[in-house]
């Protein structure tokens, strides 16, 4: 791995490397940076669903915590609420009403907080880590969804300790989207299952994965009517592939490893992110990439679309894909806040 | 531009119209047997060599004087255990001898009578010929991944099973067991865990890459088959793969170690290995002088550390014999004493369920002392029930070694 190294303008053991080398390169794509960034290596993002007025952004880092900004309309970051867990926070997800947050830690445990009073409970427990948590709203019951590393998929009702339903899967929840009525989970040794989740969630089919090695993130896309069609699958080979109702389009990526997959809303087009510090757009459908920016001096970890698509949020702190002695802990860790009106149109068509 | 991945396996759909750069006769003179290797077909254009190697010509066949521009010092090793092994169907290496592609010829004659030698062996059938691809294609994909500095610790396969000995291992599950570590103040087994995932990752690798007749005659009885290999629940007996988890074979080791609520309770046990406890795994973290990087073409990281996956002191229990050399080859050869124990190296891997998920679970102390085999008495009937059984069961794989006589040696 740390062939990479030569390459790379980070990773030369990364102390004092910040602020030192000529060009600083935490932002070369000098998007806005939002303040007070977690910690420690932000797992996720998410932004406020569009029930809510304004933009939320929440994030989960390695430090535990769980921050929540909003973002103003100039660009201005104002830091908002903080939630602990007890363990690094590795997915959070929103209500469909903006009201509350749902967390998932390493802890084991998942927390719902409501972001008027500011409380947060927990909602669920599991045997291991949960790596995703999505929210569900289906016409007849709503719920959390908990996928976790002890194998299994589980949806709360966040009233009850116990969950509704409990489903197992063959390995470890690697992540996982939602889109109703389809639900897609990714796990290790390359499963892939898809649920379907009217009136009750249960599994639909397994799919072999075309990727040949482990998968890192899956993001479902809609068409217009904002019903799913399908979805894309990053793996660490620096590979997404994209299933259209099955068919798929596979496409490589320049990334070393696909930290993150992002649909925009509107467009349909794609972001995806990756441990080389770049992310890039791309037009599914005409198969072309739109964009890919600057290399950032530190792995991009996480990312995400506001709900109208006008805004990327992207995330760049250390995702251990070289092992531990690249890790600092003094680096910085950012949140860069990116217009994204224009530069994710598609290229040949609206979508 | 970038380098298409996909051409560098052979398979670029987009061929000319591909956006990334495919380099042509990029290193032809030189490298060393780097164009030898990738001679074998490529996946995509395998086919229509196979079935008309008389139409072969010199442009048209991709030559993969292609190899990919990181310096590859393996190819001084990896390159003559590349050129054994491949038979089956290798007619058109005869032939492509014809094409005077100077890297081919100093190996043509190599593999032609080593083609030939496994031809005879084999008999080369149609399905031979899609068995070669098939782990060709693992050979070059191996290349790739070894080459990249790609995350080592994923399952790999190239059809819908995962390939043996390649256990998947996230890196947020790594930094988890880091970060619980160093709050318990107990980082060394984190860093002899990463250690020995390391250099599990590297043997299996190579051996994919060098593909002697043991791996491959494994590799296809599990792509096709799927079945335990050999040791039918003999355990750590068989010499074929010499892989850390293949030696069972049955893809339910593809998914090892860390199964239950992701914790791995890094290896402790079996101080047979002589590599596990962290006094003999000898080399302290990071600052074992760096021997030549085995094969991964990586020169700028001499200090070796472990995740770089270059350096090959990593593995190097100085006190256990063999296992885990730099070359990484020392498995096949079951002879050495604990080197046979190569498998149960892994197999204290699958055990970790066991261990109550704890960390580093204290070494588990069945003080085998060197012998091999258990004897039956010191099994409990649960663990003979495992050891007969077909195939182990996750989660219930004991912890000692399997009696002699359950062996079942190819």
């Amino acid at each position: 791995m740390s062939l990479f190294g030569t390459a790379s303008s980070f990773g030369t053991g990364g102390t004092g490397v910040f602020g030192t080398t000529t060009t600083d390169s935490h932002n070369p794509m000098k998007d806005v940076e939002v303040t007070s960034p977690p910690d420690d290596s932000i797992s996720c993002l998410a932004f406020s669903p569009p029930t809510m007025p304004g933009n939320f952004l929440i994030a989960g880092s390695w430090a535990n915590d769980v921050r929540c900004w909003e973002v103003q309309d100039n660009g201005q970051t104002v830091p908002k609420a903080q939630q602990m867990h007890t363990g690094p926070v590795l997915d959070v997800c929103w209500s469909d009403d903006g009201s509350k947050v749902f967390t998932a830690s390493c802890d084991k445990t998942a927390k719902m907080w409501d972001l008027n009073s500011n409380q947060a409970m927990q909602i669920a427990q599991h045997d291991g880590p949960i790596k995703a948590i999505h929210w569900i709203k289906a016409p007849n019951y709503s719920c959390v969804m908990t996928g976790s590393w002890d194998k299994t998929l589980k949806f709360w009702d966040t009233r009850s300790p116990t969950p509704m339903m409990s489903l197992q899967m063959p390995e470890r929840c690697y992540c996982a989207d939602v889109v109703y009525p389809m639900a897609v989970v990714a796990t290790a040794e390359r499963g892939l299952i898809v649920y379907q989740l009217e009136n009750q969630p249960s599994e639909f089919r397994r799919i072999d994965s075309p990727l040949k090695h482990q998968h890192r993130c899956v993001a479902i896309f809609k068409d217009k009517q904002n019903k799913p069609t399908g979805f894309a699958l990053g793996s660490i080979e620096g590979r997404v592939s994209a299933f259209i109702l099955f068919l798929f389009i596979s496409r490589d990526h320049v990334d070393l490893i696909v930290n993150a997959i992002a649909f925009h809303p509107v467009h349909g087009t794609l972001a995806t992110v990756g441990s080389d510090g770049r992310f890039s757009f791309w037009d599914k459908d005409a198969r072309t990439k739109l964009k890919t920016s600057e290399q950032l001096d530190q792995p991009i970890t996480a990312c995400c679309f506001n709900h109208n698509g006008n805004i990327f949020a992207y995330a760049s702190s250390y995702d251990w894909s070289k092992g531990h002695e690249y890790y600092n802990p003094q680096k910085k860790n950012y949140i860069f806040l990116r217009n994204a009106a224009e530069e994710l149109k598609p290229r040949n068509k609206k979508w | 531009m970038v380098v298409c991945n996909f051409f560098l396996q052979g398979r670029c759909r987009y061929g000319e119209r591909c956006w990334n750069e495919h380099p042509r006769g990029g290193g032809r003179g030189g490298g060393g047997g780097g164009g030898q290797q990738h001679s074998r077909g490529e996946g995509g254009f395998g086919n229509r060599v196979w079935v008309n190697p008389s139409q072969q010509k010199g442009g048209s066949y991709i030559q993969p004087s292609y190899f990919p521009s990181q310096g590859r010092n393996s190819w001084g090793g990896g390159g003559g255990g590349g050129g054994s092994g491949d038979g089956g169907g290798r007619r058109d290496n005869v032939k492509s001898s014809d094409f005077s592609f100077s890297t081919q010829n100093r190996f043509a004659s190599l593999d032609a009578s080593k083609s030939f030698a496994d031809r005879g062996g084999r008999g080369g059938t149609a399905a031979e010929d899609d068995d070669s691809k098939k782990l060709e294609m693992i050979q070059m994909d191996m290349d790739v991944w070894e080459s990249s500095g790609q995350w080592g610790f994923s399952c790999y396969s190239i059809a819908k099973l995962p390939l043996s000995g390649f256990p998947d291992l996230s890196p947020e599950e790594l930094r988890l067991e880091y970060y619980s570590k160093s709050a318990s103040g107990d980082l060394q087994t984190y860093m002899n865990g990463v250690n020995q995932l390391l250099s599990q990752w590297k043997s299996r690798i190579q051996e994919l890459k060098s593909m002697n007749p043991n791996t491959r005659a494994a590799l296809l009885a599990e792509l096709n088959g799927a079945g335990p290999q050999g040791s039918s629940g003999g355990f750590g007996g068989p010499p074929e793969f010499g892989s850390v988890t293949s030696g069972f074979g049955s893809k339910d080791f593809g998914s090892p170690a860390p199964a239950q609520t992701g914790s791995f309770g890094f290896p402790e046990k079996r101080p047979e290995f002589g590599f596990t406890s962290a006094p003999v795994f000898g080399a302290p973290f990071g600052s074992s002088t760096p021997q030549t990087p085995s094969g991964f073409g990586a020169p700028a990281q001499p200090s070796a550390s472990t995740f770089s996956f270059a350096s090959s002191s990593t593995n190097k229990p100085a006190g256990s014999s063999g296992f885990g050399s730099a070359s990484g080859f020392s498995f096949s050869s079951a002879g050495s004493s604990t080197g046979g124990f190569g498998n149960a190296g892994a197999a204290a891997a699958p055990a970790f369920p066991q261990t109550s998920g704890g960390f580093g679970a204290t070494p588990g102390s069945e003080a085998q002392s060197g012998s091999l085999f258990s004897s039956e008495s010191q099994l409990t009937p649960e663990e003979l029930d495992q050891f007969k059984a077909k195939r182990f069961t996750l989660g219930q794989i004991p912890l000692k070694p399997p009696p002699e006589n359950l062996l079942v040696l190819r």
